[in-house]
């Protein structure tokens, strides 16, 4: 292995196999967040010199919250990472639908600290019962896209804790629906445990809506979506996707996941509803989604809005949850100061597991957080350039 | 559900039965829903109204035009005191700078500048009025479109209303779709008109519908036998795409403006031309098609880029103080620190060139220092990059490749420099050359893409004798 074996690296690897479903104290947070900095500030060099520059070094930060923040934008420029170490796997963001506008990079010099980080944390969120499900992926497996974050993470959930019969039903020409379908239709008992972006999912919906076909899985299947709607694409409100899930696929509203990662980041958020749920111990018979689970859903929609008034999102508000090592807080977009709990602002994201890069990550997501978690609300980017004036997107595809 | 504050449309005659709501920066706004019934009706008046205005006479148009235009531009007039108001709640503008743009886009709509205009164009304007002598045995005609359909942007207030005034002049009625940004000024102007003449007023019909929603939307364009589009490149497209091939199609599309200083015009001194820069850098905050992104310094020892960034980063300072940056969405301000933080860490990476980030209090202003000269966009909202350069020429390969996009630059530096920097930028794609001064506002006759905005509307008929 290439990543130099510290001290911090065990322990954070100890913290990570421990598991992530008890937060961890904020002294403890802070105190390996201040590590983590001090590390990064000794081997990313253009950190260091960034760090400088400001006058927020680990001699004068005392606080997570001051620790200076790398915009997502500058991961398409240069390579943030550990200098003195090599380059185990290099994952690039999706990219827009332009083409020829450059992709973000995060150099890992370490995929076992990812593989560890990632596996603890869905296994918390996903699989709190124990189940192994039998997995179906709607992404590429990892060895078709290489440079996909996601792919590694779904192939490592599938290396983990797939049961026999787990699939990916896409390659690099697309989803296989037929083989998807014929798959699920086959599927006798044990659950199955559906992964996938929001927008693959959603191409599959539509499919099915034109087919008029419907699945009914065994009790305990589950289901995790992920990412935005990115490019041209339709974008639907994630309860009107939980809904058709539930009419489509059979899988219960609470039942299916939300997932909040990056490229840029090794640990993730997840909606909390089915650790929830599963903790406060749901038999298998109430998976079904309908008639009571149908008056459940309301009345957890009246819950959530009661608790959190015009924060509607989709007209459910969810909070996502993550690992103990992993935090996040809105800032101001004017300052970047960071804002009370429950203020909306631009995300910004502190990862312990990014200790061979950056652990503070500045996003031009909306959200909030608060002692419930973390609710994303949107991107902030994307507010589309008025008017005749250049898009931004455009130049960027045609300058050299 | 707040109360709406304003009624996008002027549909003269209509009575709309069915609206919905839009959000324009803080105003809310109704909308008639474009049923097939209500654009075939208001085409069905827009042709009868046309036929009426194809017999007044030039000039009375120029006059009813001016009417309005001065109750525009009078500070006094309740009109205006409106426009304001509305203008700024739509763009998130300052007050001053509400002001300032109403000021100068207003002018353009006087008398005086619409002579000029059409006298630019068409020597004899009255050739709109009837058969004028071409030459020893001919004379000519200049005839309007019969129905136009105009496509706003929503980058500047005013373009919009300029487009209407154009086809006014030509005797064409009108049928505009308001840009979701900008739905005041047109709506304004279109009912002002029709107070002050009402013939005239029933040639121009606005609203707004969203973009690609409603089919009825699209086969309003069959109605148009030209169709004028203002917009980014998928909106042309989609336009270009659904105009029947036998319509007249003007397309203004996407631009931006950069500009160059000579080592000559800084003399030793660079705080006069970064005075001059600043105040193109903040009309309209940056969002016109002829608002600066980046500009090119030629180094002296006394004078180096960085030095005139720093002169800049004063004078847009100064501008703030006088012209405040509008209010910006979290998406916009966002853009802003993200290049600002991605501009430093590049300048840190190793081998990279030198970058240095100066700004003003939160996002109001930024100079990016980048001694990279390629170019790179600009996020806008009064964020611009000055880059090094030995000789202004070098420029010139630099923004060849996105010379289709290039619309204005300005040159500082001798008028020789200029004249030959001209020809030079027109072949990749520029199609005015000026002076940063000059840059924000056009004179009304420019040729805006390179085209002459009236002239290209008009057909001419010939009689022959002898």
């Amino acid at each position: 292995m290439s990543a130099p074996a510290t001290g911090l690296r065990t322990e954070l690897l100890q913290l990570f196999h421990d598991g992530a479903d008890s937060p961890l104290p904020d002294a403890e947070f802070e105190a390996f967040a201040l590590r983590v900095f001090a590390r990064n500030f000794e081997t990313v060099p253009a950190y260091r010199a960034y760090c400088v520059a400001r006058g927020r070094t680990p001699a004068t930060v005392d606080a997570w919250t001051g620790i200076p923040a790398v915009p997502t934008a500058a991961f398409k420029e240069l390579p943030l990472r550990d200098q003195t170490a090599d380059v185990e796997r290099v994952f690039r963001t999706s990219g827009t639908t332009r083409g020829k506008q450059r992709r973000g990079e995060h150099h890992v010099v370490d995929l076992e600290v990812y593989r560890a980080s990632l596996r603890a944390t869905f296994e918390a969120f996903l699989l709190p019962d124990g189940v192994r499900p039998r997995v179906v992926s709607l992404m590429p497996p990892a060895d078709v896209l290489s440079d996909s974050s996601l792919a590694f993470m779904i192939t490592e959930v599938m290396t983990a804790f797939g049961a026999a019969g787990s699939h990916a039903f896409a390659d690099a020409g697309g989803l296989d629906f037929t083989a998807l379908e014929t798959a699920l239709a086959a599927v006798e008992e044990g659950p199955v445990l559906l992964l996938g972006t929001s927008a693959a999912f959603l191409h599959w919906l539509d499919r099915l809506e034109e087919t008029g076909a419907r699945f009914v899985l065994p009790a305990g299947s589950r289901l995790m979506d992920t990412g935005g709607f990115k490019g041209r694409g339709r974008r639907v409100e994630p309860a009107s996707l939980r809904a058709a899930y539930g009419q489509r696929i059979g899988i219960p509203e609470w039942a299916c996941v939300n997932e909040y990662g990056m490229t840029e980041l090794l640990s993730q958020y997840y909606d909390d509803t089915l650790r929830r749920r599963l903790r406060a111990g749901s038999p298998a018979a109430e998976w079904r989604p309908e008639g009571e689970i149908a008056g459940r859903t309301r009345r957890e929609m009246t819950d959530s809005m009661a608790a959190d008034p015009g924060r509607a999102v989709g007209g459910v508000v969810r909070y996502k949850r993550g690992p103990g090592w992993l935090r996040s807080v809105a800032v101001d977009p004017e300052t970047l100061d960071p804002l009370p709990a429950g203020t909306t602002g631009l995300l910004r994201h502190v990862d312990l597991a990014n200790l061979y890069g950056v652990i503070a990550v500045q996003t031009e997501d909306l959200g909030h957080v608060d002692g419930r978690g973390l609710v994303v609300e949107g991107r902030a980017a994307g507010a589309p350039t008025r008017g005749c004036s250049i898009a931004m997107d455009l130049l960027l595809s045609e300058a050299p | 559900m707040t109360t709406p504050d304003f009624d996008a449309w002027h549909l003269p005659g209509m009575s709309v039965d069915e609206v919905e709501t839009l959000e324009a920066g803080d105003l809310v706004c109704r909308y008639p829903v474009p049923t097939a019934e209500l654009l075939a009706s208001t085409v069905g008046r827009l042709r009868e109204a046309g036929r009426a205005l194809a017999e007044r006479p030039v000039a009375s148009i120029v006059d009813v035009v001016d009417t309005v235009a001065q109750r525009l531009s009078d500070a006094g007039d309740p009109l205006y005191e409106e426009a304001e108001r509305l203008v700024a709640a739509a763009t998130g503008y300052s007050a001053a700078m509400t002001r300032l743009v109403l000021d100068r886009m207003t002018a353009d709509w006087r008398a005086d500048r619409l002579w000029e205009l059409l006298e630019a164009e068409l020597p004899d304007p009255t050739v709109l009025d009837g058969f004028r002598p071409v030459g020893e045995d001919r004379r000519a005609r200049a005839y309007g479109p019969e129905l136009a359909f105009h496509a706003f942007a929503g980058n500047v207030p005013g373009v919009a209303v300029s487009s209407l005034v154009r086809t006014l002049l030509v005797k064409t009625p009108s049928l505009g779709k308001l840009a979701s940004r900008q739905p005041v000024l047109p709506v304004l102007f279109a009912r002002a008109v029709h107070a002050v003449d009402a013939e005239v007023g029933r040639a121009l019909a606005v609203t707004y519908w969203p973009g690609g929603s409603h089919a009825s939307g699209w086969q309003v364009l069959e109605a148009a036998d030209t169709v004028i589009v203002y917009g980014g490149d998928e909106a042309v497209a989609a336009y270009r795409e659904r105009t029947p091939a036998t319509t007249r199609l003007v397309v203004h599309g996407p631009r931006f403006s950069v500009g160059l200083i000579a080592r000559q015009a800084l003399a030793g001194d660079p705080t006069t031309v970064a005075r001059e820069v600043a105040g193109a850098v903040a009309a309209f905050d940056q969002h016109g098609c002829v608002s600066p992104h980046a500009v090119w310094v030629e180094e002296t020892q006394a004078v180096t880029a960085v030095d005139f960034a720093e002169a800049l980063a004063a004078a847009l300072a100064d501008v703030e103080e006088a012209l405040p940056r509008g209010r910006l969405s979290p998406g916009e301000a966002s853009a802003i620190q993200q290049e600002r933080a991605t501009a430093e860490l590049k300048g840190h990476a190793p081998g990279r060139s030198e970058t240095r980030v100066l700004s003003g209090p939160g996002t109001r202003w930024t100079v990016i220092y980048d001694a990279e000269p390629a170019f790179h966009p600009s996020c806008l909202n009064r964020l611009v990059r000055v880059h090094p350069v030995g000789e202004l020429d070098e420029v010139i390969g630099l923004l060849a490749p996105v010379g289709r996009l290039l619309q204005s630059v300005a040159v500082a530096g001798p008028d020789r420099l200029r004249v030959r920097l001209a020809h030079r930028l027109a072949r990749i794609g520029a199609t005015r050359v000026t002076t940063f001064p000059r840059l924000p506002w056009p004179r009304p006759d420019w040729h805006n893409d390179g085209r002459e905005p009236v002239r290209e509307l008009l057909h001419w008929v010939d009689i022959e004798t002898g």
